[in-house]
């Protein structure tokens, strides 16, 4: 990939000083016939060619008739177009709060959103967890007062390490 | 106001700034379509769908990577490939030559410019037989003014094979041409 990319700014080094037939046509077609649109770094090697070369000139001359036959290619009217268009039922811009809630944790742009938002994606799992685990006693009875209960459920997601305390 | 600005009158709902848009660019939108499917019918469709998408995403467009032309070429283009995708080519290249056998009536045919009018009913012919990705280059640089940079985001390539499509498509075009004078 690097040669390859070496490759070419010498390649394009060495068409700034001179410029075979072959390069000089490939030049026509991507950049057209007017050689002031070229890029800056090739127009000078280009135009000496023109001058010196009967070949590269036919070949401007080949690549202008085409581009002038083009041009000469129309489109047609499309009336009414732009009133179908204007006049056609928009869906509401405002999307529902889960759209809207889906937005903001996926968006479109920017480093920093792209790696936290789907972060806080992943955390909606533990939260519900815990949401549902604090509503819903499953069948278990709990002995302990809410307050109680709550500090053990701190204590266990800070992941500390009872097995000394037990002893 | 400027495209950003109209942009975010579309992601509140302004419906005013929308139609300001559609005006400024329906223009160069159905025309890149009709280049490349080449019949009034699904251009019109195309078109529709492409400023029905605006609406709908205008929040998703990044103003800091592309311009609003550019965007908008982008959505036509994945539409008019996904188009010519469904539908078979055959069917798309017969609508090309109905519409140049159509407006070579409408022109006259018969006239003193008709080796003229035949010539460019030829030429649109052969754009039509290009490959989708040669002809929506050719398309992108010589008539929508994209430079190879843009017109290369556009299509989704790099700088290098967009270059190479229209290379390749103004050689293809060249040598049907040169074949049809001989011919004649």
């Amino acid at each position: 990939m690097r040669s390859s990319k070496q490759a070419q700014s010498r390649l394009a080094l060495t068409m700034t000083t001179t410029m075979t037939l072959e390069e000089f046509s490939t030049l026509v077609d991507i950049h057209g016939s007017n050689i002031e649109n070229w890029p800056p770094a090739l127009r000078k090697v280009g135009k000496t060619l023109l001058e010196n070369s009967d070949r590269a000139r036919i070949l401007r001359t080949a690549q202008r008739r085409l581009e002038q036959q083009l041009d000469q290619i129309t489109v047609p009217e499309f009336t009414g177009l732009q009133a179908r268009i204007l006049n056609q039922q928009l869906p509401p811009r405002n999307g529902s709060l889960l759209d809207k809630l889906l937005d903001w944790l996926i968006p479109a742009g920017g480093i920093t959103a792209q790696l936290w938002r789907p972060a806080m994606v992943a955390c909606l799992p533990l939260v519900f967890g815990i949401v549902l685990g604090n509503y819903y006693s499953f069948g278990v009875g709990l002995e302990f007062s809410e307050v109680e209960y709550w500090e053990d459920e701190l204590a266990m997601l800070s992941l500390s390490d009872y097995s000394e305390s037990i002893f | 106001m400027t495209d950003e600005e109209l942009m975010l009158a579309v992601c509140d709902g302004d419906q005013s700034a929308y139609q300001i848009i559609v005006k400024q660019h329906l223009n160069s939108i159905s025309h890149y379509a009709y280049r490349m499917l080449g019949n009034q019918k699904d251009t019109e469709d195309i078109t529709q769908e492409t400023f029905l998408k605006l609406w709908v995403n205008a929040g998703k467009w990044q103003p800091e990577k592309s311009k609003l032309s550019t965007w908008l070429h982008r959505i036509t283009h994945n539409l008019c490939i996904d188009y010519l995708r469904k539908h078979s080519r055959m069917q798309t290249q017969e609508d090309i030559e109905n519409e140049v056998d159509a407006a070579l009536i409408e022109k006259g045919g018969d006239d003193g410019d008709d080796v003229t009018q035949q010539q460019l009913a030829k030429l649109d012919q052969a754009i039509g037989r290009l490959p989708e990705n040669q002809r929506s280059a050719l398309m992108l640089c010589h008539y929508s003014g994209f430079s190879n940079k843009e017109a290369a985001a556009i299509m989704n390539l790099s700088v290098k094979a967009l270059e190479s499509s229209i290379a390749r498509a103004k050689r293809s075009l060249r040598k049907e041409m040169s074949e049809n004078d001989n011919a004649q």
